[in-house]
């Protein structure tokens, strides 16, 4: 192992491993938005709309992030629509995590038996004080496990970003083994950077997650 | 209707060549699957064991696996690993690895997710009834996790159909490649293929991976 | 229940320093590689001799897949360019079947020294650095650095670039070493493959793309509204065939064999066939080297 080697590119990562983060954040909030409002026109089953979220979730959830991310990145110019790497790495990362959050979301807020809103709405409570108080609070922990996962997966998937010429920490790696081939020590960082990202939110996420459970069920 | 550059999979054997590219991603899902579906179910059985150590490195494994992105544990065994200890892998034999190694770990997760979602007194009640241990599972539990088991495997095959794509960063010619290939040598002729070519990658892509779906959720609706 | 989830931690650390720990391990073992380039771990030798490949009846070359007209893959899924020409003759002479690995400029290096192929064919240009991880044979063909840009806005120059404005290049190829050495504060966009890299460049994504120049000579002269400002750029370089480090039977052979193939004059041959579509004639001699010998210009 280089360490000289190791420490002259340790900025090269850390930069990488920002914009990692800075796309994976941005990314992933505009995959829960999209999330939120899938989720809602299916629950509340909104003429029409349902079915294009429909369409969408299926479309989203059964081709590559890597597929999606070429045709928006090297297809749409052609058809007159140019984005930046980084604008597609968030729309790409919203497009693909919209159905997944927006599954998760809906699995929450079907879990909820109809019984408890009837309950509500009997002992007095209206509409927004029974989304409020009754629905959400149970929708969300039983949500939590799945959006967590999603969460991680999102962060893992930020990888392929490394196609449409984002300096990503996988890029650095690549590049570093094209440039000084030193391939040991650059997969080095790469392992050690993903893990430094990743394993928190595993942390935190499994906490998070047996808090919300407890708050749930009681037991 | 502009040139959208569909046009120039009808040339030579343009389009015959994409869908072969779209065999290597199956094949590799498909060895894949069929590797990891024993090996995952082991694995599920062994992580119920009381057995401290045996669960922590069961762990350990399968946190690393599940944490690092699959492009990541690609680079790792086809680069990384040949680098280490002086084998030669081609990108297929590598690819299959890596997606054996994380299909194990996603399905030996499943599994342990499906075995202790039997509740306890599913055991005592057919205790008390008087089955045997082996009968307990054969005709008790074995059938129960396996209703429980088949969508969410199905599922984790669309998965990793999708993840095949990755492949194309270790130089393996599947689709993507092959499609790169054809953009590139008709770039004079058709100079928007980019769009026609990636679109039909994407349909296709879709056509592979949802009728696995669809079938995932009506078993799913249809058990529960 | 508090226990459990703490339990839960621990094991997510441990997996992390396992992890670490095993990476190193992994990575102190490969030191003897580097030091050796292309002896493995074990001492073994990652690369197949001459006899090796010729009894196996097939050689395993390195070409580009999407570099035309150099590597490139037809409409009927065969390979074709001026690369792949000359791979297929040292198939023929050696008397042994070519079986093409498509590869990328940054995988080049890793794909001798990991013995994924025996030749890389692949428009590699020889230099110092490349020079320490593989061994190259005598040189098939001239080559310097050029930038090509669009007709309304023609890039003559790099000096007092415009920040807000990046050049493409192709990870792991000279011109992106040359622009790291000379030009750093100039913004890279960097590509994996020449297909990407292409498409972004007709995309718009930057104002010019900086490659060998016989490439982006044969791009503007293949693709309208392109000029090449600068044709030539750092120092003048030879292409040549690359063998892993210490596989001198391979690399012998293929040196007498360049020299042999000077006496019929090959590489014009090859020129006509693959590049004078694209060039026309009049770079053959500038851009052709025959037997070896790289002509004083």
């Amino acid at each position: 192992m280089n360490w000289e080697f190791i420490e002259k590119y340790l900025p090269m990562y850390e930069k990488a491993a920002l914009l990692t983060v800075k796309i994976g954040i941005v990314g992933i909030l505009f995959a829960i938005l999209v999330g939120l409002i899938c989720a809602a026109v299916q629950y509340y089953k909104v003429p029409v709309l349902r079915w294009i979220v429909a369409v969408y979730v299926e479309l989203s959830r059964n081709t590559p992030l890597l597929v999606q991310l070429f045709f928006i990145y090297y297809g749409f110019p052609k058809i007159g629509i140019r984005m930046s790497a980084e604008l597609c790495g968030v729309v790409g990362l919203a497009f693909l995590g919209g159905s997944y959050m927006a599954e998760s979301f809906r699995s929450g807020l079907e879990s909820v038996e109809p019984i408890q809103s009837e309950s509500a709405i009997s002992l007095g409570m209206n509409s927004r004080q029974v989304l409020g108080y009754v629905i959400l609070p149970q929708a969300m922990s039983t949500s939590i496990p799945a959006f967590v996962a999603n969460i991680i997966f999102l962060l893992k998937e930020t990888s392929v970003f490394s196609a449409i010429s984002l300096m990503d920490l996988m890029f650095t790696a690549k590049d570093l083994i094209g440039l000084y081939y030193k391939t040991t020590e650059s997969l080095f960082l790469l392992v050690v950077f993903y893990l430094l990202i990743l394993l928190p939110v595993s942390i935190i996420g499994s906490l998070v997650e047996r808090r919300m459970r407890y708050a749930g069920f009681g037991d | 209707m502009p040139d959208l550059g569909i046009d120039v999979l009808f040339k030579g054997t343009n389009m015959l060549r994409l869908l072969q590219g779209l065999w290597v991603a199956m094949k590799i899902s498909i060895v894949s699957i069929l590797i990891s579906m024993p090996l995952g179910i082991l694995v599920g059985a062994l992580m119920t064991v009381k057995n401290k150590v045996v669960k922590a490195i069961f762990r350990v494994y399968l946190e690393f696996i599940r944490i690092m992105p699959q492009l990541v544990l690609l680079f790792i065994v086809y680069f990384g690993s040949t680098r280490a200890l002086g084998w030669n892998l081609s990108g297929e034999v590598a690819s299959v690895i890596v997606f054996v190694l994380w299909g194990t770990a996603e399905m030996g997760d499943l599994v342990r997710g499906a075995l202790i979602s039997i509740p306890k007194h599913q055991y005592e009640s057919s205790e008390a009834l008087g089955l045997s241990k082996i009968q307990t599972y054969l005709y008790i539990i074995i059938p129960q996790t396996v209703r429980r088991l088949i969508p969410l495997s199905i599922n984790l095959i669309t998965r990793m159909i999708k993840t095949t794509s990755l492949v194309l960063m270790i130089g393996v010619v599947e689709m993507l490649k092959v499609a790169q290939q054809i953009i590139e040598a008709n770039r004079m002729s058709s100079p928007n293929a980019a769009f026609g070519v990636f679109l039909v990658v994407f349909v296709l892509y879709f056509f592979a991976c949802w009728p696995f779906s669809v079938l995932a959720r009506v078993l799913e609706k249809k058990w529960n | 229940m508090k226990r459990k989830a703490w339990r839960n931690v621990l094991a997510l650390a441990l997996t992390g320093v396992l992890a670490l720990g095993l990476t190193a391990c992994g990575s102190s073992d490969s030191k003897t590689a580097d030091a050796g380039s292309a002896a493995a771990a074990d001492g073994k030798a990652v690369y197949r001799t001459l006899d090796e490949i010729k009894e196996s009846g097939t050689i395993n070359i390195g070409v580009f897949s999407d570099k035309n007209p150099f590597g490139y893959v037809d409409e009927n899924g065969e390979y074709q360019g001026y690369d792949v020409y000359y791979a297929r003759r040292l198939g023929e002479d050696l008397g042994v079947d070519v079986n093409f690995v498509s590869t990328e400029a940054a995988n080049r290096i890793e794909y001798l020294q990991t013995g994924k192929v025996d030749v890389i064919l692949a428009n590699f240009t020889v230099t110092p650095e490349r020079a320490e991880e593989v061994d190259f044979a005598s040189p098939y063909m001239n080559v310097s650095l050029g930038v090509v840009s669009k007709d309304d806005n023609v890039i003559t120059s790099l000096d007092n670039w415009n920040a807000d404005d990046s050049i493409i290049v192709i990870s792991g190829t000279t011109a992106e070493t040359y622009l790291i050495a000379n030009y750093p504060d100039i913004p890279l966009q960097k590509f994996d493959s020449y297909a990407t890299a292409k498409e972004a460049f007709e995309n718009g994504t930057s104002v010019a793309w900086a490659n060998d120049n016989t490439e982006v000579i044969a791009f503007a002269l293949q693709n309208e509204g392109y000029t090449v400002g600068i044709p030539s750029l750092g120092s003048a370089d030879t292409i040549a065939p690359a063998v892993s480090k210490g596989n001198t039977t391979l690399l012998d052979w293929i040196n007498d064999e360049i020299v042999a193939l000077g006496e019929e004059n090959f590489f014009h041959a090859d020129y006509e066939a693959t590049l004078a579509d694209t060039y026309g004639l009049d770079y053959e001699d500038s851009l052709v080297v025959e037997g070896g010998k790289v002509n004083a210009q």
